[in-house]
């Protein structure tokens, strides 16, 4: 009984049926997130679309969403049963070698889009010419950042992640006697003077007593940032230091001393600091010769670590990234009249999967293709002589 | 085949060639003018040094959709065009070349719109000039998908009539006395205030770069003004230029032509080089390879549907040795394009229809000679006379070998990821094609011929095999490419999902066929089918955006591509249709 179960539930998911139906059902995916770039933009269409199980779709005349197609994660995860059990299902003998290469490649591409999905971090540097920065930062998460500066040579960094932030509650800085009372947190607001005669704000010191706040729904557009702000309380040493507002929308960090030491309280792009640096020397944007279309852009860097004893210069431009300690490292931006360039960083585990894949799958096709050929060849050839 | 018959059919490939070869030669003067070398001084326009006949063609199919016009009598070719536009312009200013269709835009520059009225010259649209320049600068800043039709075609007068401008501006100023005039005025009250909109002005570079000066420091007329009034020597072209300039108004074309020999020394002591570089891609100019192709292949194509029903055993070859011929010119094409640009074939869209037509052509010669039944002349002749018909239209923004952004400024991809991606492209068109073809075969011959048809599934068996591995391929490589470049493999975006679509189809229809759910019949249906997976996700990826907003809807590129889809669908239908003809037999079950 159980057997007969299990031989038709592995006999559903090597059959040809249901490869056909999840590449068909793919397609139809791709097509509807495709169109659907346009009103919700890459991102939004890819989680609404790829990155979720079920497509979820808001009828007009109905106050629920409804399911209405399997979403691309459950394509993709029934496609990779469905292609493990046919890799398997295919007999090793020479004549299905080139189908097998093929198979097996798959599994790696799929794979390596796994991978990539659960484990890929995209961060950026942004260095002007001159400068050293020793650290990457995020996209679009923030961080509340509480930097000790008392000596004129070292910075303490201590952060607090938006994720924690918005738990609230009262969070200890290991390492300092200063204790944080989250009051409130927004992880998108609008911020503007606070017009006379409006209620007061819930700061009680620093910029933020002037300033009115406003939530916003988080955005979705690619190159749109969230204003995360937060009021916070520093407490030490049973001494509360005021309600501060910190937020990414404000330009300088404010600060408090307590016992002599004097902290900095910012809120910023979350920032992971390299045990390296790099030192931008030089950045080129060159055109074609009398007219605006960029014709290269570069940045000349001087990377230095000192666990490594390294320092060398890298160039790193279109087309030709730097991979360094685990990072890629791409030109992507500039700015600042060409005296800015932001490089895209990338930390991917599984980036050679799909270098791998494609030269599986291609050597399989062309001795499959080979194999059908010479079947084919011969069998004309029979006909002539038969 | 008798020695006749082979002697006649090849006669007629050679023939072609031979046509082919007349459109290369160079064309007479025109007035007594050496106008074509005019046209062979070298430029620096668009970022590259070209021939001022390759600006004057571009130009002048932009504006006017063709690369020459009637006027007064007689044929205006675009080399004699571009020398009134910039020495003459009160002429050229009378010439009708504004092609406008939109009848919004015609009804506010006040003409009735009537059945040969869509044609203005520059002085028609001087009156309106304030109004056309509001109405565009109100719609330039809406993105140009989100544009209604009216403001599409408001900003594309505008830009025309701006090039236009820019054009009779550039050697002089218009309704200035002239060059030489300026040259003796130099230093004069208002001279630099004019040498000024010179440089502004502008649409090229004319003066090859001066002695000392870095190799790509090409000047125009005003530049050239501006630095001889500080002071600097003058620069060695200008006088030369000033007495062509004279000699035309002068309509004295002896001294025209003289000075064009002193014109070109001056060049080629200055930039060896440029003149053979120009006079090369002059050449191609004239050639006009990828029209003479369509044009042979189209003869080809014809040729062969004749041979079905009259001397077969005559046209078959006949039609054959034609699409050769018309493949020769093809490849020579696309070879010189790629020698002129230093590029791999494909860049741009215009470059990717040449190159999906070159391959159909390629892969049908190859299939025509394995199974000799006709089919691979037809298709291959069709398809080639398709897809360069596209890229005859496509072409009509510019120049086609425009130079490539940073992040496309690279060989190796360009080489590798793209030149597969187009093969894949040619090679489900072609599959689809020959499903076409036994589509219509089915419906029209009466007799019942398994082999034949057992031959086209064949075929298309191997084309869609052929067709899967290069698809997949260019779009792992380009994966990797995007990689390279900004750090992810695989985005969702449109093009990525296009050429994605294509790899899926045809891995359905290989696993369908595996498994036994279609056979023959279905599997031209889905290759059918795999021509409008293919043609949207080569154009109409493209145009997204344009189907979901406003007017564009009505794009032009956008109904072709809509008619295309239908006239498949309905192709689709036929070959799925058990007809009067279409005997049910048990192998051609889908």
């Amino acid at each position: 009984m159980i057997k007969t179960i299990a031989s038709r539930v592995w006999a559903f998911f090597k059959s040809f049926q249901l490869t056909i139906v999840l590449l068909a059902l793919l397609m139809g995916l791709i097509v509807a997130c495709t169109l659907a770039q346009v009103e919700m933009g890459t991102q939004g269409a890819v989680n609404a679309y790829m990155r979720s199980f079920i497509v979820w779709h808001q009828f007009s005349f109905l106050t629920f969403q409804v399911p209405t197609f399997p979403g691309g994660a459950l394509v993709g995860l029934l496609l990779t049963i469905n292609l493990i059990a046919k890799t398997m299902d295919i007999k090793l003998i020479w004549p299905r070698a080139g189908m097998w290469l093929i198979h097996v490649g798959l599994v790696v591409l799929f794979a390596g889009e796994f991978v990539a999905g659960m484990m890929q971090v995209d961060t950026n540097m942004s260095i002007e010419v001159g400068q050293t920065v020793n650290f990457v930062q995020s996209y679009k998460n923030a961080e509340l950042a509480l930097i000790d500066v008392t000596d004129p040579t070292w910075d303490e960094v201590y952060s607090v992640p938006d994720t924690q932030l918005a738990r609230g509650g009262a969070i200890a800085i290991p390492g300092t006697p200063i204790t944080l009372n989250v009051k409130k947190f927004y992880p998108n607001a609008q911020l503007s003077n606070l017009p006379p005669g409006a209620p007061p704000s819930m700061a009680t010191v620093g910029v933020g007593a002037g300033v009115s706040i406003i939530e916003q729904p988080l955005v979705s557009a690619d190159n749109d940032m969230n204003q995360t702000s937060a009021f916070v309380e520093p407490v030490a040493g049973g001494r509360s230091y005021g309600v501060w507002l910190a937020s990414v929308a404000l330009g300088a960090p404010q600060s408090f001393t307590h016992e002599g030491r004097t902290y900095l309280l910012t809120m910023r792009l979350r920032r992971q600091y390299l045990p390296y640096a790099f030192t931008l020397k030089q950045f080129r944007h060159d055109v074609y010769p009398g007219t605006d279309i960029p014709k290269n852009f570069s940045s000349l860097v001087q990377v230095v670590n000192p666990s490594q004893k390294e320092s060398r210069e890298v160039l790193i431009y279109m087309n030709q990234p730097l991979r360094y300690a685990g990072k890629t490292f791409y030109q992507a931006s500039f700015g600042k009249n060409d005296t800015l360039s932001v490089l895209s960083v990338v930390e991917n585990p599984g980036w050679l999967l799909p270098y791998v894949s494609c030269v599986l799958v291609s050597v399989g096709l062309l001795v499959h293709f080979a194999i059908v050929l010479r079947r084919s060849l011969k069998r004309r050839q029979d006909k002539k002589e038969g | 085949m008798t020695f006749v018959q082979k002697y006649l059919a090849w006669g007629a490939g050679v023939l072609a060639l031979l046509v082919a070869l007349i459109f290369a030669l160079p064309g007479g003067k025109a007035r007594g003018f050496d106008v074509s070398g005019f046209g062979s001084l070298p430029i620096l326009e668009g970022g590259r040094v070209k021939p001022l006949d390759s600006l004057a063609r571009n130009s002048l199919l932009l504006i006017h959709s063709r690369q020459g016009f009637r006027h007064e009598g007689r044929t205006v070719g675009p080399d004699e065009w571009i020398l009134d536009v910039l020495f003459r312009p009160q002429v050229a200013d009378q010439q009708p070349i504004f092609v406008i269709d939109d009848p919004e835009v015609i009804s506010l520059i006040g003409a009735k719109q009537t059945k040969n009225r869509n044609y203005f010259s520059f002085v028609d649209l001087s009156t309106h000039l304030d109004e056309i320049q509001k109405q565009a600068s109100t719609a330039q800043p809406i993105t140009a998908q989100k544009r209604t039709r009216f403001q599409s075609a408001i900003v594309n007068l505008f830009d025309r009539v701006y090039l236009y401008y820019k054009l009779r501006n550039t050697l002089q100023l218009a309704g200035s006395p002239g060059l030489g005039w300026e040259l003796q005025s130099l230093g004069t009250a208002d001279a630099a205030l004019r040498h000024q909109d010179l440089t502004q002005l502008a649409q090229f570079r004319l003066l090859p770069p001066p002695a000392g000066a870095g190799p790509e420091a090409w000047q125009s007329v005003g530049q050239a003004l501006t630095s001889a009034a500080a002071g600097a020597p003058l620069h060695p072209g200008l006088v030369p230029l000033a007495k062509l300039n004279a000699a035309y108004v002068a309509n004295d074309y002896a001294t025209f032509n003289q000075t064009l020999v002193d014109m070109n020394n001056v060049v080629s002591t200055l930039k060896p080089g440029a003149l053979g570089h120009a006079s090369n891609e002059i050449l191609f100019n004239r050639a006009q390879p990828f029209f003479v192709g369509l044009s042979i292949y189209f003869v080809a194509f014809l040729t062969l549907c004749i041979s079905w029903i009259y001397k077969p055993e005559l046209l078959r070859p006949t039609a054959y040795a034609l699409l050769l011929s018309g493949a020769i010119v093809h490849t020579l094409g696309l070879g010189a394009r790629i020698i002129l640009q230093g590029r791999p074939p494909v860049t741009n869209l215009y470059s990717s229809a040449v190159f999906v037509g070159w391959g159909v052509v390629i892969l049908g010669l190859i299939v025509e000679r394995m199974y000799r039944k006709g089919f691979g002349t037809a298709v291959a002749a069709a398809a080639g006379f398709a897809s360069l018909i596209v890229a005859q239209n496509l072409g009509t923004d510019g120049d086609t070998m425009e130079m490539m952004r940073a992040v496309l400024d690279s060989n190796f991809w360009l080489a590798t990821h793209v030149t597969s991606i187009t093969i894949g492209y040619a090679g489900t068109f072609l599959a689809g094609s020959i499903g076409i073809a036994y589509a219509i075969r089915k419906h029209i011959v009466t007799k019942v011929d398994v082999e034949t048809d057992k031959v086209l599934a064949d075929m298309a068996y191997g084309i869609i095999c052929f067709a899967l591995f290069f698809s997949f391929v260019g779009t792992v490589l380009g994966g990797i490419w995007a990689d390279q470049s900004w750090g992810r493999f695989w985005g969702w975006d449109p093009k990525e999902n296009g050429a994605l679509l294509i790899v899926l189809w045809n891995a359905i229809i290989l696993h369908a066929r595996m498994a036994g759910y279609v056979r023959e019949r279905g599997t031209m249906v889905m290759a059918i089918f795999g021509n409008i997976i293919t043609s949207c996700s080569w154009f109409g990826v493209n145009m997204l955006g344009v189907g979901l907003h406003s007017y564009g809807f009505m794009d032009k590129a956008f109904m072709a591509l809509s008619v295309f889809i239908a006239s498949q669908v309905v192709l689709m239908g036929i070959c799925y249709a058990p007809a009067r003809f279409w005997v049910d037999k048990p192998h051609s079950k889908a």
